[in-house]
């Protein structure tokens, strides 16, 4: 499933802090430039997300001790410890690939060759955007493990824990990756650098890290749950 | 069959004729001069899954495994109506197919399958490699060539009729691919590119670019799939027509994919596509079928839209077009257009110096500045004997493709440097130039016609240049006949009758206009262009001179100017211009540029440095800090605040007491010792260290151009070359070194991200670079890290290697062999200073 999002804020601390900011004294013209970059990579992104659910269909060990989850009809294997633990006792799997698209790499390779503390800031925005976008691509599984009655967990993403970046080429595949626009250098970098994957474990019970209230979920802005009157806590 | 002779004067597609295509038979050579429809199948991919075949990693694969159910879809299709069956071979490059079947199998046994369906021309199908092409990407478009040229082989061998390269993103991938079936095959080529809502490709290619670029590239279809449902497509695809010298083609998904537990489903229906497909049709679209969600009843359909239906005429557009990967820039007949000439060393100290060093700063930042001042082409020249010209042209042009949508000229003399050029360019570029000698002509008209170039012909041949516009008109029908035979269309002909000093030849000017006049109306359809400067040689007041002469050539016909459009008085020549001409309708675009100007002369020399356009000042810039009188407290208090707006002037204050070397080492250098103090503090973050790094450089920059009116020799300290290393694209922490590095004194050499080992040794080896720096973001970079150490160590043992980067730390650092490591931009410039500093005792 495409899904595009219009995402028209970025939150500034989580800019700033992506900068390194540890409350020092900023000169006011610091200040305007840095939303002149937040202001000039919303105007140039393009949120577009790729998502699918799977069935868990089993849980293996390799020789070599790893362990690995199977999904039906599926080629993708999800390997090793963190996803023994993330993924213990799921029933469903939901997996995305988000990005701010194209337009956002080109222009950061603009500023690379022409401004590089306008560089520094673009890039820092655009890391908070595509984290915001993929909060969206999250908000949209929980929603979707909602439908099936299902609590979820947290994005957990290749190359975080011992989930391999080997897992990358295959989790695009079955996203469709190419359809965003994703593709990926021999090094398994994905190109637009600001795209996101990761897979989210759906459980039949609530899970730990579900949060005790929709205040100061990351998920907020974009949950489909709460118009109907509910939330995902059941 | 050489087709061109059934075709039909009207619309004759000329593009194909440079090379004796094999054509199967009469109609599809009908179809490729446009005179006959052409109905391809519908999707592969959604016709598995209804046969329960899971598609899996690699769908190719099922013509080995499966063949019987891929003759089955197949001959659904060749059931329904479609003349054209498309092999399954999409994805079967080496790269995708990895170890699971060799490229060679599957177009056998993809090609096979299609046959035994009995349709009257298979397919042979080439999809995107997956992986994105440099510049943006990493894999170099050398590459990608040789990994379509095995397809292109591997469908020849195994007996395709034509080759469809379809859902491409990326104009460079898709010209790749195109090259490498005109190279390798004579069989047709149609290329169809896939596009998003907003009427532009993942990279940002239009359909005007699309047509243009591909079909002078000499597609003999070119068109749009996939993606999109009709009703999305068909405004596209009309966007192509005018631009294509071919037939245009269109395969549309059945509405854009939705998906429902679990299954992808397109909701248009084939009566409805039918008829979106119909009003294409209307519009000149010759070649239909269908793509993603599409199943043999769409093709039913089409094919009863087809009965009884010849292709409707075509109205061409005949403007000059050129395109970069972005942008499409036409002019037609009437109207003028300017070419920016800045990047060019020759007469150009800085460009040299540019070029020498492999600082590109400079260049980029004229690029963007004549791109402001209203260049809509500009030239692109990288010929200085003390470097690669080639490499550098090259490296060069990608890097402007980053920063400017401007399509570009390449400027060489060297037939082999244009080749490696335009081969690669993603887009229709000009060839600067061809001239009227036989070599010439011989070694350069056809590059032009084979990559689909526009190109300039100099009126200068074995004899000189004529002195009489007779003279220059004759040279220009030589060059004419030649581009002719070659099916170059007159409009992508662009003849340059060389001005001549006007001091020493007070007839020449005269003689020059009237060629311009004799060559517009002798050899209707060509282009005149024209670098007027060489006019005022000799004379005082030369831009004047230059002015009037540009208007004077206006008159006579000149449709290009190669100027300086940071020349103001030039600039207003080309506005007035298209004023007076009725190209600038109701003089709107001179109104809003002018209203309110006066008429006191421009104080703009001819060379007024540009200001950096991407780097808007600081707000409130003439106020000072604190309300500081001393000059040197104010630039050093202008530094430590990052404010670069004030710093011009308050060095120039400091230069009118001091000389240099005091500005340098007793203001800016102990500001940017303090700014570094607060920054590994922490009372500074990395923001603020590099607005103070930029406003440190504008003083550096004002110190530099005052050293250099006085010809004094800066006060450099030495080469330190850095880049990002093998695999790797993240280049800020690079960017920041750099920029740190170049305020402390030091010559950059600036080679980039994902740059190979022996490319980074090669140069560090021979520029004798005493300190290098390398960066890695990631840890599977750091071994390509590693190898670019022990290479240096073995080929530049007196070269100290510093490393840093967010994967590493001292002891990694040790363990890549690195001579130092570094945590931050401060300490690299300091350990820089370091290595130096020991260097010079041992000296």
């Amino acid at each position: 499933m495409l899904e595009s999002y219009e995402i028209d804020l970025v939150d500034r601390t989580e800019v700033l802090r992506y900068l390194g900011y540890m409350g020092q004294d900023v000169t006011p013209e610091l200040d305007a430039r840095l939303d002149e970059e937040i202001d000039h990579c919303i105007r140039t992104s393009r949120p577009q997300a790729s998502l699918r659910v799977f069935d868990v269909e089993s849980r293996s060990q390799r020789e070599d001790g790893t362990h690995v989850v199977h999904l039906a009809g599926s080629p993708l294997e999800l390997a090793g410890e963190s996803m023994r633990e993330h993924l213990d006792s799921a029933v469903k799997v939901g997996a995305f690939a988000v990005t701010i698209g194209m337009g956002v790499e080109r222009e950061l390779r603009r500023l690379s060759l022409t401004n590089h503390l306008d560089q520094l800031l673009f890039d820092a925005a655009a890391t908070a955007l595509v984290e915001r976008a993929a909060d969206a691509a999250e908000a949209s599984l929980i929603a979707r493990a909602h439908e099936f009655g299902l609590f979820t967990n947290y994005r957990f993403s290749p190359g975080y824990g011992d989930l391999p970046m080997e897992t990358q080429p295959p989790l695009l595949r079955e996203l469709g990756g190419e359809r965003l626009g994703i593709t990926l250098s021999p090094t398994l970098l994905m190109t637009p650098t600001k795209s996101v994957t990761a897979v989210v474990g759906m459980f039949e019970q609530r899970q730990s890290s579900t949060r005790a209230s929709c205040a100061h979920c990351p998920c907020h802005d974009f949950c489909k749950i709460r118009p109907t009157g509910r939330t995902c806590r059941g | 069959m050489d087709s061109s002779k059934q075709t039909n004067a009207r619309r004759h597609f000329g593009a194909y004729d440079e090379r004796r295509l094999r054509i199967k038979d009469d109609h599809l050579a009908r179809v490729l001069a446009g005179l006959d429809f052409l109905l391809f199948d519908g999707a592969m991919g959604t016709q598995l899954q209804e046969r329960g075949l899971a598609a899996g990693e690699l769908p190719e694969l099922l013509c080995l495994t499966h063949p019987d159910e891929i003759v089955q879809i197949h001959q659904a299709y060749v059931d329904a109506g479609s003349e054209v069956v498309t092999a399954n071979t999409f994805g079967a490059s080496a790269l995708k197919l990895g170890d699971a079947a060799s490229v060679e199998d599957v177009f056998q046994a993809a090609i096979a399958c299609a046959r035994k369906s009995g349709a009257r021309y298979v397919a042979a199908d080439i999809g995107p490699t997956g992986t994105l092409l440099e510049p943006m990407g990493t894999l170099p478009f050398d590459e990608a060539y040789e990994l379509f040229a095995q397809q292109v082989r591997a469908a020849d061998a195994a007996g395709a009729d034509l080759f469809i390269i379809e859902t491409m993103a990326d104009l460079a991938e898709a010209k790749a691919a195109l090259l490498a079936a005109k190279e390798n095959s004579d069989l047709p080529v149609f290329v169809t590119m896939t596009f998003a809502e907003d009427g532009r490709t993942f990279l940002g290619t239009t359909p005007e670019v699309a047509a243009a670029t591909l079909s002078s590239a000499g597609a003999d279809a070119v068109g749009i799939n996939c993606s999109l449902g009709p009703k999305e497509v068909a405004p596209l695809v009309e966007r192509m027509l005018p631009w294509a010298s071919c037939p245009v083609m269109a395969q549309a998904n059945a509405g854009l994919p939705r998906m429902e537990n679990g299954a992808t489903l397109f909701d248009v229906k084939p009566a409805e596509f039918c008829e979106a497909v119909a009003g294409m049709l209307d519009a000149g679209v010759t070649i239909v079928g269908g793509c993603c969600g599409t199943s043999p009843a769409y093709i039913a359909g089409l094919g009863d839209r087809l009965l009884g239906r010849t292709p409707s005429p075509r109205e061409m557009r005949d403007d000059l077009a050129v395109a970069s990967p972005q942008r499409l820039f036409s002019l037609p007949m009437g109207h003028v257009g300017v070419i920016g000439e800045r990047i060019n060393p020759t007469g150009k100290k800085k460009m040299r110096e540019a070029l020498v060093s492999g600082n590109y700063d400079a260049i980029m930042a004229e690029a963007i500045a004549q791109e402001k001042a209203g260049a809509q082409v500009l030239d692109v020249n990288a010929g200085l004997p003390e470097i690669d010209e080639r490499a550098t042209l090259l490296k060069l042009m990608a890097d402007l493709q980053g920063i400017s949508g401007l399509p570009l000229q390449v400027d060489s003399a060297v037939p082999e440097t244009i080749e490696a050029a335009v081969r690669s360019y993603p887009g229709k570029p000009i060839i600067n130039s061809t001239n009227g000698k036989r070599e010439t002509m011989e070694a350069v008209i056809p590059l032009a016609a084979h990559y689909g170039c526009a190109i300039i012909g100099l009126t200068i041949d074995e004899k000189g240049i004529p002195s009489t516009a007779e003279g220059r008109l004759e040279i220009a029908r030589k060059i004419v006949e030649q581009t002719d035979a070659y099916h170059i269309a007159r409009h992508d002909v662009i003849i340059d009758c060389l001005a001549m000093a006007a001091s020493t030849d007070q007839r020449a000017p005269r003689e020059i206009l009237d060629g311009i006049a004799l060559v517009k109306r002798e050899l209707p359809g060509v282009r005149c262009v024209l670098g007027v400067s060489n006019i005022s040689f000799g004379l005082p007041f030369r831009p004047l001179v230059n002015a009037t002469f540009l208007a004077g050539a206006f008159a006579a016909g000149l449709d290009l100017c190669i100027i300086n459009p940071l020349q103001q008085r030039m600039s207003d020549v080309v506005n007035t211009w298209r004023v007076l001409s009725g190209e600038d309708e109701s003089a709107q675009s001179y109104v809003a540029g002018y209203a309110g100007r006066s008429d006191k002369p421009s104080n703009r020399a001819s060379d007024a440095p540009c200001r950096d356009p991407a780097a808007p000042d600081a707000a409130g810039s003439q106020s000072s800090p604190e309300g500081e009188t001393d000059p040197v407290a104010k630039a050093k208090g202008l530094v430590i605040a990052g404010r670069k707006g004030p710093m011009p002037q308050v060095i120039a204050d400091i230069l009118a007491g001091h000389d240099a070397l005091f500005a340098i080492n007793e203001v800016l250098i102990p500001a940017l010792d303090e700014v570094g103090l607060r920054f590994e503090r922490g009372s500074f973050f990395l923001p603020q260290l590099m607005a103070s790094a930029e406003a440190a450089k504008a003083g550096f920059d004002t110190i530099k151009a005052q050293a250099s009116d006085a010809g004094a020799p800066s006060a450099r300290k030495g080469r330190v070359a850095i880049c990002t290393v093998k695999g790797d694209i993240h280049d800020i922490g690079k960017n920041i070194v750099k920029m740190l590095l170049e305020n402390y004194g030091y010559d950059v050499v600036d080679l980039g991200r994902d740059v190979d080992p022996q490319d980074f040794c090669d140069a560090v080896v021979d520029q004798h670079i005493k300190v290098a720096g390398l960066s890695a973001l990631m840890t599977a970079t750091v071994p390509a890290m590693a190898d670019t150490i022990e290479l240096l160590h073995d080929q530049a043992p007196w070269c100290k290697v510093i490393v840093g980067g967010a994967v590493l730390n001292p002891e990694y650092a040790k363990m890549v062999g690195a001579d130092y490591y570094a945590k931050d931009a401060t300490e690299t410039a300091k350990i820089a200073g370091e290595v130096f500093a020991a260097d010079a005792q041992d000296a």
